[in-house]
């Protein structure tokens, strides 16, 4: 078997032993790597109802047959596990050199099982796996323990840390590498205290099998001066990510104030022109030649590096229009380890339930010193408020009754990306049938529906183009674990990763076998989903419902007395389900399982759900 | 007429401006005032007019206010 190594590492924590499994070829190719490997891991090894936080949880790290070679951002890593914040599946990505290291270490993956006596750090040295103890670490942040590693090993290891997100469970705590890089918005970072595990740290000086190494070593190199010429060329990384955020704000599609408005004046003082005269430095992945990462300094003089999402999500979306400040909460969320996206839908779902009565509090729009505090609460569990925070929005509206469940920026318990999509109705869908919930990596259409479709246009092709995202985006570039970017942002042709596939392990592969894996890594997460909430299929494929009030309306601008209409919107989800070949409840047929090599999957899952 | 432009990430600094207000013949079309933007022509973009989204052939309004964007793809 060439590209693949053939090996998982299998880490005990409780009883601190270590082996190495080997995986057959069949099964590399029917689940590639990364999402696919943890999707199929992860169904087989737990038990439906298992508690997240438990020791029975365990945590995956994934990487793909292209993991470790030189070309065009691929220096990422899949982490996963059974979610707090949702209760199914859940995984992220993020740039870290475990990417490399982990597989010259000689694995393509590893699971952790079991949980720790006492804060631990596991660190693996080839074929040799140490218990070490964490306990210097534990109780600080992310910056701190990155930088104590760094010291102890070098800067030319392998990182995943957590910090006091994690530690204290907080439900979407990530987990965070290379001071500065995060993955992991449902939770993972829980998963990781939750078993007392502060850190992972990989160092590996093995070869990486490949069929074709010095073909890969050229055509990733040159590829990689490549993409560094068209990112020169196109100036994108001059805003980076944020360069959407003014577009967003002029088409209606900026969250702002918990998304009960699409649009803001002041929006421009937190815009990527904004953002790029404010850069300190900027930072990036291993094999990136396309940096995004832009750092400011904040509020306090930290250094903080801000994307699209967490500016808007900590900004406009908290009625915060001051970039240092943004920075500062931004800055927090790094430190303690916790989701930027669902810590700013959290803090703004707080401030609009005490704003509508459903809470009681001190938290208003636009309070940035008190977001701070309230971040460290959270972070902390500190007191009622804080362990409220914790729990997420999701939690917190369940808590709080009052019909606050509306306006908790959420699907299936994850909360959204930072797209206002009130009246948005393809992205609107790609987040409702986003299968771990709202997450943007799955498929974002939204200049799609806007240049080639009416904006309230609920058809066929919307559905059809979110498919086809998804499997490029939450399926091709989340199982090879590469990142997205040089394609979406630059063009960068897909052809170019089964090239790379090939090259590696010496298949043939095209752009439709990546297709078909896809769609079985797509129905697998479906089935996690089923056999935890068999009777909510459907009603978990809808987006906040606050997108649907009238009452919600823009009373001016582009879409002004706009919102999602419930009846086209079940039409829509309709034209989904039929095209991916699931039932009316959004449940995968047999025969579409069956056609995805997923009959034994799916008889196991007819325990929780009779399938059509 | 008048229209205001309003440009979008990288085309900033391309193009050499922000935003601003550009006088156009009164029947001139979105093509029209694209054409007198330094910008690659070739580069996907979408054109919104007040929000949504307008082809190249689309007669401009006085007082119109035009955004000029990359094709982002979404983060």
């Amino acid at each position: 078997m060439k590209g693949w190594i053939g090996n998982i590492l299998r880490v005990n924590l409780t009883s601190k032993t270590y082996k190495k499994e080997s995986f057959t070829e069949e099964f590399a190719r029917k689940w590639v790597g990364g999402r696919g490997f943890a999707v199929k891991i992860l169904y087989d090894e737990l038990k439906p109802g298992i508690d997240p936080l438990g020791p029975e949880n365990k945590l995956v790290v994934a990487l793909g047959p292209i993991s470790g070679i030189p070309a065009p951002n691929t220096g990422k890593c899949i982490v996963a596990a059974k979610s707090p914040l949702t209760g199914f599946y859940g995984d992220g990505n993020l740039g870290t050199k475990v990417s490399d290291q982990l597989r010259k270490a000689g694995y393509d993956a590893m699971i952790v099982e079991g949980k720790a006596e006492k804060p631990t750090m596991l660190y693996i040295d080839d074929d040799k796996v140490e218990f070490l103890s964490a306990e210097e670490m534990w109780g600080k942040g992310t910056y701190f323990s990155n930088d104590w590693i760094y010291a102890k090993y070098g800067k030319n290891v392998g990182v995943l840390n957590i910090g006091q997100a994690g530690e204290n469970m907080v439900r979407y705590a990530v987990i965070r590498s290379m001071e500065g890089r995060a993955g992991g918005r449902p939770g993972i970072g829980a998963v990781m205290g939750s078993k007392l595990l502060k850190a992972i740290v990989v160092k590996g000086t093995k070869t990486i099998p490949q069929a074709d190494p010095a073909a890969l070593k050229a055509a990733g190199y040159g590829d990689l001066k490549t993409v560094h010429e068209m990112d020169k060329k196109s100036g994108w990384s001059i805003q980076s990510t944020n360069g959407v955020l003014a577009w967003c704000n002029e088409v209606a599609a900026l969250p702002v104030e918990n998304c009960r408005k699409t649009s803001h004046p002041d929006a421009w003082k937190v815009d990527g022109e904004r953002l790029n005269n404010a850069r300190v430095a900027t930072y990036g992945c291993p094999s990136c030649t396309m940096k995004c990462g832009i750092t400011i300094h904040d509020k306090e003089g930290h250094e903080s590096e801000l994307d699209y999402e967490n500016v808007a999500l900590l900004g406009p979306n908290l009625n915060i229009f001051e970039l240092d400040q943004v920075g500062s909460l931004n800055y927090l969320c790094d430190e303690y380890g916790m989701d930027t996206m669902s810590a700013g839908c959290t803090l703004s779902f707080y401030a609009d339930a005490i704003a509508r009565g459903a809470a009681k509090g001190d938290f208003k729009f636009g309070d940035a010193e008190r977001g701070k505090e309230l971040l460290g609460m959270a972070a902390r569990r500190e007191g009622k408020v804080g362990n409220l925070l914790a729990e997420g929005s999701l939690r917190m509206a369940k808590e709080f009754g009052h019909n606050s469940e509306a306006y908790a920026l959420q699907v299936k318990g994850l909360d959204i990306a930072a797209y206002n999509c009130k009246f948005i109705p393809g992205q609107a869908l790609s987040f409702g049938v986003g299968p771990m919930g709202a997450h943007h990596k799955e498929a974002w259409i939204i200049t799609f529906e806007l240049k080639n479709s009416t904006r309230d246009s609920y058809g066929a092709d919307k559905a059809a183009k979110v498919i086809e995202l998804q499997r490029i985006r939450g399926g091709m570039f989340e199982f090879m674990v590469a990142c997205r970017f040089p394609w979406i942002e630059l063009g960068w042709k897909l052809d170019n990763y089964p090239r790379y596939f090939n090259l590696a392990t010496g298949l043939n592969w095209t752009l439709d076998d990546m297709w078909e894996v896809a769609d079985r890594a797509y129905s697998m997460i479906k089935l996690h989903y089923i056999r935890e909430f068999p009777d909510s299929t459907r009603k978990g494929d809808y987006p906040p419902a606050v997108w649907f009030d009238t009452a919600n309306s823009d009373k001016e601008g582009p879409i002004a007395g706009k919102h999602l209409d419930m009846e086209k919107y079940d039409q829509l989800l309709q034209h989904y389900y039929d095209q991916r070949g699931y039932d009316k409840r959004g449940i995968p047929t047999k025969e579409t399982l069956g056609k995805l090599g997923l009959s034994s999957e799916a008889s196991a899952a007819e325990k929780y759900a009779k399938l059509s | 007429m008048k229209v205001t432009v309003k440009l979008i990430g990288p085309l900033i600094y391309a193009a050499g401006f922000s935003e601003k207000e550009i006088t156009l013949p009164d029947s001139a079309a979105a093509k029209d005032l694209f054409a007198r933007i330094k910008l690659d022509k070739k580069r996907p973009t979408i054109i919104t007019r007040n929000g949504n989204a307008v082809s190249a052939a689309d007669k401009l309004s006085d007082g119109d206010r035009i955004v000029v964007s990359p094709l982002y793809s979404g983060g």
